[in-house]
């Protein structure tokens, strides 16, 4: 690892800078986000302005939230345990920080080429071929970096925690290039179904093989240290581990359930969907046994503050799933903003809290200097839980709104107006998230440049 | 025609998954469960920061509101639309 010339610590530089991307790129896609819920209620708002329109907006935020708030920010906390469960070095400092580079590159190419409408206008897949490649690279070059680190390692057991960021990051570099069609750079597409069931596969790994193997990494490493109590079960993770590798793969066809896909497809998805309790319950069962008696410790600590929360929405979120990929549930919940809210759950709730967590958690150990304002923390974990929960209810009604609406075949502009007022209310708890990542942001800066706290 | 990249994902996957679990076992990964259990802790621990067990009461009490809350109303939805579904 690279080393400080005086001191011969470990600098962090990686873990810092993934931090920063974090929050940073918090600030701006859920600014983005609170745009889109502003055009929602106000669709002239940016008439004339191109580049500003709805549909660009969108996939501005979509991508900003899962690629430079989420996924930086549980890299962060990763770049931090991995080596420290390994006992040993990172591979590479200078590896990491060019990797922070070239993500904040790529994430810049992304608002600058979707703003300017180069879109490939698949879901979760919509940027241009050589920005595809960027990502890439960056994935690639956090894979060496970690799987070096896994080589030099002094401990021979890889805890849970190093198999789900490993494992999370290899297959999401797949599955992405597959995603994405890179063999075609032109369209980045296939052609019609089965370009639909190629997305959908990779558009579910996005959760199901980045967002979630990530976060768990990161509740695995911070609940036992916050409770100073060891793992409940590392057999019991293991076999969580490795059944999430089953069941998840195959899954992202549930997206396609109203869609003239083959029926043994949906098969798979809708079993798989339903099997997921077993990873997800085997994860929770862990972590929470682990925690048993020591809300206390978790209380104290404003990191694993966050984490539990974010076990208790995974909880939510992956339970919800279940009953989504059922197909009676689904004739009422699809196509509507109910879907919008398992999202936020899941997104927000789920791995941003948890990516938060861990960057709060970690702040301190990679500064060497207490967290510039627990208040701060605290106040964002409030205004984060409650937008989660606020999203959650509005969205929801507003989805069943919608859903029964649809079903009784009633015409869509005729239940705009009773929608409006969620969506209002919508925006406004859209400001509150926004606000939420000012203050987180102002925190992450103060804590690691101008930090007046005592070096411990 | 999306069969062929299916596959060759459906094998690729496979095949590595496959690779890595047959050398966890080698490895001895899945031997000496009860100290991995210890590892995160196995780095020096900072002293508690805690004023511990002042894990506030009406923090708990939201908590479980809110959770209860969301169970209830994803049953609640549950039975709503298997009732509305027209099977
Ligand atoms: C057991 C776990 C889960 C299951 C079975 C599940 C199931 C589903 C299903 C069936 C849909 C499609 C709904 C529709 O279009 O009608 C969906 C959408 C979605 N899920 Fe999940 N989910 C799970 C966990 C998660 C988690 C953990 C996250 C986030 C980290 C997440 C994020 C999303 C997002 C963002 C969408 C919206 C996709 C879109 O249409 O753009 N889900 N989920």
């Amino acid at each position: 690892m690279t080393t400080n010339a005086t001191s011969a610590l470990p600098t962090y530089m990686t873990a810092k800078g993934f931090c920063l991307t974090s929050g940073f790129w918090m600030m701006v896609a859920t600014f983005m986000g609170l745009l889109g819920a502003t055009e929602l209620i106000a669709p002239d708002l940016t008439e004339n302005i191109g580049w500003l329109v709805f549909g660009r907006v969108r996939p501005i935020h979509v991508n900003l939230v899962l690629f430079g708030f989420v996924t930086p920010g549980l890299l962060s906390s990763a770049f931090y345990y991995v080596p420290r469960l390994l006992r040993t070095e990172l591979y590479s400092e200078k590896l990491g920080v060019i990797t922070v580079l070239a993500w904040n590159f790529a994430l810049v190419t992304v608002v600058v080429s979707l703003a300017m409408g180069y879109s490939q206008g698949r879901e979760y897949a919509e940027m241009i071929w050589p920005i595809d490649m960027l990502i890439v690279l960056a994935f690639t070059l956090v894979f060496i970096n970690l799987i070096m680190t896994v080589a030099q390692r002094k401990e021979p057991i890889l805890y849970v925690s190093v198999w789900y960021v490993c494992a999370g990051i290899v297959l999401t570099a797949v599955t992405f290039s597959l995603g994405n069609v890179i063999w075609k750079p032109n369209s980045g597409s296939l052609v019609g179904i089965p370009d639909a069931i190629l997305l959908w596969f990779y558009g579910h790994n996005v959760f199901g093989l980045l967002l979630t193997p990530l976060s768990a990494g990161v509740a695995y490493y911070v609940i036992p240290r916050a409770c100073r109590a060891p793992l409940y079960s590392h057999t019991l993770s293991l076999f969580g581990f490795w059944s999430l590798l089953v069941v998840y793969t195959h899954i992202g066809t549930h997206h396609l359930l109203q869609v003239p896909v083959p029926t043994w497809l949906k098969v798979i998805s809708i079993v798989d969907s339903v099997a997921m309790v077993i990873p997800v319950m085997a994860f929770l069962i862990n972590i929470w046994y682990t925690a048993k008696g020591k809300l206390g410790e978790i209380h104290a600590d404003i990191g694993a503050k966050f984490v539990f929360t974010g076990t208790i929405m995974y909880f939510f979120v992956s339970i919800q799933g279940s009953m989504m990929a059922l197909p009676d549930v689904q004739r009422v919940t699809h196509f509507n903003n109910w879907v919008v809210a398992h999202a936020h759950v899941g997104v927000l709730g789920f791995a941003g809290m948890i990516s938060l967590g861990g960057l709060y958690y970690i702040l301190p150990r990679i500064t060497g200097k207490p967290l510039y304002s627990r208040f701060l923390a605290d106040f964002q974990y409030w205004l984060i839980l409650i937008g989660v929960i606020g999203f959650t209810v509005v969205l929801t009604i507003v989805g069943l709104i919608q859903g029964n609406a649809w079903l009784n075949g009633e015409t869509v502009y005729r239940i705009l107006p009773e929608m409006h007022v969620y969506y209002v209310t919508r925006a406004s708890i859209g400001l509150i998230i926004f606000s939420s990542a000012i203050l987180g942001l102002y925190n992450i800066l103060r804590s690691i440049f101008f930090n007046p706290g005592e070096i411990s | 025609m999306y069969f062929p990249y299916f596959i060759t994902y459906m094998a690729v996957g496979f095949v590595i998954s496959l690779v890595v679990f047959l050398w966890a076992i080698k490895n001895g990964q899945f031997k000496d469960q009860k100290r991995a259990r210890f590892l995160p802790l196995e780095d020096e621990l900072e002293p508690s920061v805690a004023k511990v067990s002042t894990f506030k009461r009406y923090e708990v009490y939201t908590l479980l509101f809110l959770a209860l809350a969301g169970l209830a109303a994803s049953g609640a939805v549950l039975v709503f639309s298997l009732l509305n579904a027209n099977i």
